[in-house]
């Protein structure tokens, strides 16, 4: 076989180049730590990895939509638990003033003014915001829900927030539902979802001979505390009985969603280490491994060079002097 | 016998040294030109001459019979198919990394992560509907989203003009190549008429075709007087002999195979109606329009239907809300009419441009809080709305970074292949063809060693003569 220099010079050209091509990509993983530094590296690496991005960043949004609707639903709680403890004492009143044997008409004017202090306070509860948004007014946040003669004014709207990925939650109790034993349409948590139906919240009439409304109630049993009617005080008895059924289940209701918020954002995090996990697998270089073929490379590359000296090197024409 | 004689074969001799030790010395001197092929000196002994009252048997020294180059055909073929081969990854592997740069958005940021910003602030204000600030937030994020639809269509077109303006270069070094091909044919012609052996006009003929055939692919023959004749595969002739084609680019429409508006197409008097640019294959120039046609606009009509389709489908839920101004049937984005340039066209609704209140949040009027619309929007992001429903903006996105990697990748791949072949070629042309300095250094010391052995023949007839002379005396 025919050697030429111009083969040996070729052949020394190529090696030095190909042993330096490695060095710099071992020299550039080291440096960017990664191992996938642009998509031809791995394609489908490069995808899968924008892909866990995009989750991450979502999941980061649903774990702060799902902090806010913790902080909406507990306000919700410590309103209707508020509620609940004054319709318990509107409920001692009306005991204690049903009898005409342990109340009279002085005892029943002062604990009336009592009455109208809770009837107050159930408006204020009613009227519960958090920044400018009423907790209790379905859809119309920026309007009290609560007029001060105790009308509702609000609509039925469920606010819902992704807490996963299409996973919705309601953040909110409308106030219909929760200051009336029997509002003629409660709203249903799936609603929203239902392909198309951007439904119109309905009206919030509800039917009077079925329904006991907080505020009526006690505006009833001021009255009837002003005007001595004892069989009106022992009517308000059993309806707050049932008001506060009503006002507990809502707040099992509250409970249990805040627990699956608890559960949804424990899940979030979870699938967040995850998928950083996977994701480092995919895109970081692994330090021991590129250290040691950078190792490894030097010495292929000083072999190549000091090969290619002696191949270069001598010529006949160094032996004829 | 005659003393005469004898000095002519020295002076032959002396003269057959001296040509293969200048071509030794040629060899030497060029063992670094670029297409060289070394040359030998054939010589033949001269035959003897009957001369009277003597038979022919005494030889008159060497003759040169003609100074050859030592090459296999066959190999030089196969070593420019390589060379064209080589050359076609290479061009392509410039632009599908300036492509991959493009949508590369590993240690970035990039459309991927624009796309979740935009929808997630959609989700921000399903969460806080009246907040002008996250009102704010949702256009910025539009807008950075529309940006990068622009950026991206914009340097993608970017490649495309740089491949533009490399062809223009192509285009002007192959018609030069061309015309000197042709006029090699005619030089080494007349040489040969006049039995000259041209040995580097060859070489040089040999190196033009080289050349050309980096470009394209083509096919060369010889005709029977020896001209190289050079047909473009699918089109048509090149060069035949003295004759030669001209080539030119030219900017023209669009057209149904994939060339972009206003990009060169490829026009060449080899063919009847002119342009070349969809029947042109391999080499510099069809890897570039390959490229250029088929991955660059692959990747362009798929961010214009991907912008499409987002502007769509968002508008088509952004219209059913109310605004906060009270009104419905606002557009988000500007409606587009068609997908095509979807990706350039796309832009926010003068309406949100001009108001953060005409962003439409509830589904029904007068209600602040209703956040339907918002949250319907984010969840567009989810939505199978790409590929026959097949697949996510974000799927689709993806998709096409994954589909830039690889084809980056295959070439990059192909690439060095194709270098381990080409050089494996060039190491056996070598073989055959190139010089080896050793090999010349102890030719040169052979023939140094014959001219002295020659110029003593001579001193000797001389010699010889003079004692002849001598023996009157």
């Amino acid at each position: 076989m025919r050697v030429t220099e111009r083969t040996n010079f070729d052949v020394a050209r190529d090696s030095i180049a190909r042993s330096k091509g490695r060095m710099e990509k071992l020299q550039f993983q080291a440096s960017t730590l990664k191992k996938l530094n642009a998509p031809s590296d791995d394609p489908t690496g490069a995808a899968k990895i924008m892909e866990m991005r995009t989750d991450k960043v979502n999941n980061d949004q649903f774990v702060t939509n799902a902090k806010l609707a913790e902080m909406f639903l507990s306000n919700t709680d410590h309103a209707l638990g508020e509620i609940g403890d004054l319709l318990i004492r509107a409920k001692e009143i009306a005991l204690g003033q049903a009898s005409g044997a342990s109340s009279n008409e002085s005892t029943r004017l002062g604990i009336a003014e009592e009455v109208e202090q809770l009837y107050q306070q159930a408006v204020a509860a009613g009227n519960r915001r958090i920044g400018d948004r009423y907790l209790f007014s379905g859809y119309k946040v920026h309007t009290p829900a609560i007029t001060p003669d105790g009308n509702y004014t609000g609509d039925d709207g469920q606010i819902m927030t992704e807490i996963a990925k299409d996973v919705f939650l309601a953040i909110n109790i409308p106030g219909h539902e929760a200051f009336n034993t029997n509002p003629s349409d409660s709203a249903d948590i799936n609603r929203m979802q239902e392909q198309g139906t951007l439904r119109e919240p309905a009206s919030t009439q509800v039917s009077p001979d079925q329904n006991i409304n907080i505020f009526n109630e006690l505006k009833n049993l001021r009255i009837s505390l002003l005007t001595g009617d004892l069989e009106g005080i022992r009517t308000t008895l059993e309806r707050f009985d049932d008001l506060h059924g009503q006002v507990m289940s809502l707040r099992a209701k509250v409970g249990s969603r805040i627990q699956g918020l608890v559960g949804s954002m424990d899940s979030a995090e979870r699938q967040t280490i995850t998928s950083a996990t996977l994701s480092s697998n995919l895109e970081d270089a692994d330090m021991a491994e590129v250290l040691s073929n950078l190792a490894k490379e030097e010495t292929v590359f000083r072999s190549a060079l000091s090969s290619s000296k002696h191949l270069i090197q001598p010529t006949l024409l160094d032996f004829l002097k | 016998m005659r003393f005469a004689s004898t000095t002519v074969t020295g002076t032959a001799g002396l003269h057959a040294s001296r040509a293969a030790i200048a071509t030794a010395g040629h060899n030497i001197a060029n063992a670094n030109t670029e297409g060289f092929t070394r040359q030998r000196v054939e010589q033949e002994s001269y035959a003897p001459a009957a001369t009277p009252g003597q038979k022919p048997i005494i030889g008159q020294g060497p003759l040169i019979s003609n100074v050859n180059r030592i090459n296999d055909q066959y190999l030089d073929k196969q070593v420019r198919v390589a060379h064209r081969d080589f050359s076609g990854f290479e061009d392509r592997e410039m632009s599908l990394k300036q492509l991959e740069d493009v949508f590369n958005e590993m240690n970035g940021d990039g459309l991927n992560r624009l796309v979740s910003r935009f929808f997630n602030d959609f989700r921000k204000l399903s969460n806080d509907p009246s907040n002008t600030a996250v009102r704010q937030a949702v256009r910025e994020s539009a807008k950075a989203l529309v940006n990068d639809f622009h950026r991206l269509r914009n340097q993608v077109d970017d490649v495309r003009k740089h491949i533009d303006s490399r062809m223009e270069g192509y285009v002007s070094e192959l018609n030069s190549l061309t015309k000197s091909l042709a006029e090699l044919n005619v030089k080494i012609k007349m040489n040969q008429i006049s039995g000259a052996s041209p040995n580097d006009l060859l070489d040089q003929r040999d190196q033009v075709l080289k050349k050309i055939y980096s470009f394209m692919e083509v096919n060369m023959f010889r005709d029977e007087s020896g001209s190289y004749n050079v047909d473009i595969v699918n089109v048509g002739p090149m060069v035949s002999s003295s004759n030669f084609e001209k080539f030119s680019v030219a900017r023209t429409p669009a057209d149904d195979q994939g060339k972009p508006e206003n990009a060169f197409d490829l026009k060449s008097s080899a063919s009847a109606n002119g342009v070349i640019t969809h029947a042109v294959r391999g080499g510099r120039i069809g890897g570039l329009l390959e490229v250029r046609d088929k991955t660059l606009s692959t990747v362009l009509a798929r961010l214009d239907e991907m912008a499409y389709s987002i502007t769509d489908a968002v508008n088509q839920v952004h219209q059913q809300g109310y605004s906060a101004d009270g009104r419905t049937k606002v557009d988000f984005f500007k409606p587009l009419d068609t997908i095509q340039g979807a990706a350039q066209k796309l832009d926010l609704s003068d309406d949100v441009m001009s108001s953060l209140h005409a962003i439409a949040t509830a589904a029904v009027p007068d209600a602040p809080g209703d956040n339907r619309i918002a949250a319907a929007i984010g969840r567009i992001q989810h939505d199978r709305i790409m590929g026959d429903g097949h697949s996510t903006f974000d799927d689709w996105y993806n998709s096409i970074i994954a589909d830039v990697g690889v084809a980056s990748a295959r070439n990059a791949e192909n690439l060095s292949q194709q270098k381990g072949i080409l050089n494996q070629l060039t190491k056996m042309r070598e073989q055959v063809s190139g010089v080896s300095i050793d090999e010349e250094t102890t030719k040169l010391l052979q023939f140094q060693h014959a001219f002295d052995a020659s110029a003593k023949v001579i001193q000797v007839a001389d010699e010889m003569l003079k004692t002849v002379l001598d023996l009157k005396r």
